[in-house]
């Protein structure tokens, strides 16, 4: 028996006993050992290429674990812990099927060694997160979910034309790291660029964790997003358009984020911007930003799957997320609403937080390697994400105006699943040091300086006093019920509306030309019947006499034409 | 609903606690002590010695006035961003899951009223 067994397939594996299990307790406790017993065999696999195969003439790498792989590997086996847990009362097979395969495909891709492998993994997460979706099952959930699968699916093609291209250009299919210039690593970049929500490609994310199942958007946050991230840092590390991309990618979802009504969808947003900040770091490519890129990516999962299972709960027991109709909900949901408040800490980066010893390597190597306009913009970010992630969740979830509404707390695997996701935020936040042993790099870094944390304080709690102000004063915007246009009306509203036209047009000129042929032929059938028909000229019964008639008359024009000539 | 003529003795211990916030005059309270806090946060500035790497961060309360003043145009700007972009809630339907309520199936809506 060999020393390793390879986690994706565990997972694959579990999919496949899962429905012979009963629905209930064995089921649930089912999800939760398949998660733990992954994260085990991450952590205790070797490194080197443990699985590799010969397959029609390509060599696949099914099985390449180094620090960087194994740190995703390892936090995706807690978030499919995490997430099974939050889900424990789902008694729907096709929501733990997706979850399971999901995870499984997530974990299979950045173990994947070669650009083929990784390909099938990438679409495999695509696939099984659809399902996700669509387990709403309502019919803005299947709209919402074919959009999604379509750009996803899209991603995973770009990625296989840019491997065969590859492929071509230099005989290798080994996923390392790449230097941006040839067609092939341009395609690459962009589908790895739709999973982690590049600008203008970053739509998805927010229509699909509004439009999930309340379990689904906890599960969906978790993985392909991350498994982008973890792409980039392999694939293109140290690549400077990443920065800023990336800087872009901090800064305008922040504005979306204050008029967003849609609870879940703010988060969604706040996702983006967070995702910036791990491309900057990418693209800064020291190893103290790429430390701080894979450490803001794990923090990240735990943090904002918080966020997400309490806005969850919220749902779950109100029947609605619009911030225009919740408030005033700590009285009854106590519980929720701290652990809510703890994920709110983090993600804004408070002291003795995970988003903290974070986010600070990132902010700190893009000042060290003197991106100074880089610098400012995330220092912007990072306060515009403590506004509306920060404070604008958890006030107008549980505080700001009381909605009437008194729903009873989480049920208790929640509240267990937040308590963990919490715990983990705050014991990354007090112990960084043993924290940035799991990264894949070498570096010294000490978070907790005397200036790093004053200002770091500073910034924030002038940020709430803006947001304070604003409120008190009647400038802040009040939540309203809306939805707001983004880059996805172009293909929603536009791209429908052109092709709509362009329709029209060529339906009328085909109508025009079919009219014309049509009048032709009934011309042309016209004049034949009129010749030809019942009626006709030449269709009548003519006497013999007149046929001997015209024999006589031509005979005898021959007759002179022969005599002439 | 006003809290005086509710019965929050159903309430769980945690929310009951916290129930102050429910006065505003205790809002008020914990306003006065964020003023304070931050003009005590301002006026740390001047009393240790700040290692930075931009000269711009050794304007004293820089840290301060850049969070204020960048948030409150943030939040300015998303009201302006709001007059372009603002839609009705059913702008998509039925195309979207914005105007639909969550299948009812899937809560478990329980209420301390009930």
């Amino acid at each position: 028996m060999p020393e390793f067994f390879p986690p994706a397939y565990l997972f694959f594996a579990a999919a496949l006993i899962l429905p012979f299990l009963p629905q209930g307790r064995l089921r649930g406790a089912f999800l939760l050992i398949v998660p733990l017993v992954a994260g085990w065999l991450v952590w205790t696999l070797p490194d080197g290429n443990l699985m590799p195969v010969r397959f029609m003439g390509l060599d696949l790498e099914l099985l390449r674990v180094d620090k960087l792989a194994r740190a995703f590997g390892l936090i995706f086996a807690l978030a499919a812990f995490l997430g099974n847990l939050y889900a424990w009362h789902i008694r729907d097979s096709v929501q733990q099927l997706a979850a399971l395969g999901y995870a499984g495909a997530a974990i299979g891709a950045v173990f994947a060694g070669d650009l083929i492998s990784l390909f099938i993994f990438w679409e495999g997460t695509a696939i099984t997160a659809t399902f996700l979706i669509w387990a709403r099952r309502t019919t803005g959930a299947y709209f919402v979910g074919m959009r999604y699968m379509i750009i996803q699916v899209t991603s995973g093609v770009l990625l296989l034309a840019g491997a065969a291209l590859h492929y071509s250009e230099t005989g290798s299919l080994a996923f390392e790291t790449m230097t941006l210039g040839s067609t092939a690593t341009w395609l690459m970049l962009i589908a790895f660029g739709i999973k982690a929500a590049f600008p203008l490609l970053h739509n998805w994310l927010q229509d699909s964790y509004a439009g999930a199942t309340i379990t689904g958007t906890v599960i969906l946050q978790s993985f392909a997003t991350k498994m982008a991230i973890y792409a980039l840092a392999r694939g293109f590390a140290g690549t400077e358009i990443l920065i800023w991309i990336g800087a872009v990618m901090t800064l305008f979802p922040i504005f979306f984020a204050v008029i967003e009504n849609d609870l879940r969808r703010v988060l969604a947003y706040s996702t983006n911007n967070q995702l910036g900040f791990m491309v900057v770091g990418i693209g800064i490519g020291t190893d103290m930003a790429l430390n701080g890129a894979v450490a803001h990516a794990i923090a990240h999962i735990l943090f904002k799957g918080l966020l997400f299972m309490g806005m969850g709960a919220v749902l779950f027991r109100t029947g609605t997320i619009k911030g225009s109709e919740l408030g005033g909900l700590y009285k009854t949901m106590p519980l929720t609403m701290v652990f809510t408040v703890i994920g709110a800490a983090a993600i804004s980066a408070f002291p003795l937080f995970s988003g903290f010893v974070t986010k600070s390597l990132i902010v700190s190597a893009s000042a060290e390697n003197g991106y100074y306009l880089i610098w400012l913009i995330l220092l912007f970010a990072s306060a515009g994400v403590f506004h509306h992630s920060g404070i604008k969740i958890p006030y107008f979830a549980f505080f700001a105006h009381d909605s009437g509404r008194r729903p009873k707390e989480a049920p208790t695997h929640m509240l267990i699943a937040m308590a963990i996701a919490a715990g983990l935020s705050v014991l990354i936040g007090i112990f960084p040091q043993q924290f940035y042993m799991l990264l894949p790099y070498e570096m010294e870094y000490e978070v907790f300086t005397q200036t790093h944390v004053i200002t770091q304080v500073q910034i924030l709690f002038f940020s709430a006093l803006a947001f304070t102000v604003l409120v008190r004063t009647g400038v802040y915007p009040p939540e309203l019920k809306s939805v707001n246009l983004d880059t996805d009306w172009l293909y929603r509203r536009l791209a429908p509306a052109v092709v709509g036209a362009i329709t029209a047009m060529i339906t009328a000129a085909w109508s025009l030309g079919a009219g014309l042929v049509a009048g032709i032929r009934r011309g042309a059938l016209d004049f034949l019947r009129y010749s030809q028909g019942p009626e006709g000229r030449l269709a009548h019964v003519w006497p013999t006499g007149s046929m001997v008639q015209w024999l006589a008359i031509i005979l005898g024009v021959m007759l002179v034409v022969v005599y002439l000539a | 609903m006003r809290p005086e003529q509710e019965d929050t003795s159903q309430f769980p211990a945690l929310g009951r606690a916290l129930l102050f916030l429910d006065d505003k005059k205790n809002v008020d309270r914990i306003v006065y002590g964020l003023y304070a806090l931050c003009t005590g946060l301002f006026a740390l500035d001047f009393l240790y010695d700040k290692h930075t790497t931009f000269g711009i961060e050794g304007v004293p309360g820089f840290y301060g006035i850049y969070g204020f003043v960048m948030c409150s145009a943030l939040v300015i700007a998303a009201k302006w961003l709001r007059l372009g972009v603002m839609r009705p809630e059913d702008y998509y339907a039925p195309r979207d899951t914005q105007h639909e309520p969550y299948p009812e199936d899937q809560l478990e809506r329980i209420d301390y009223d009930a």
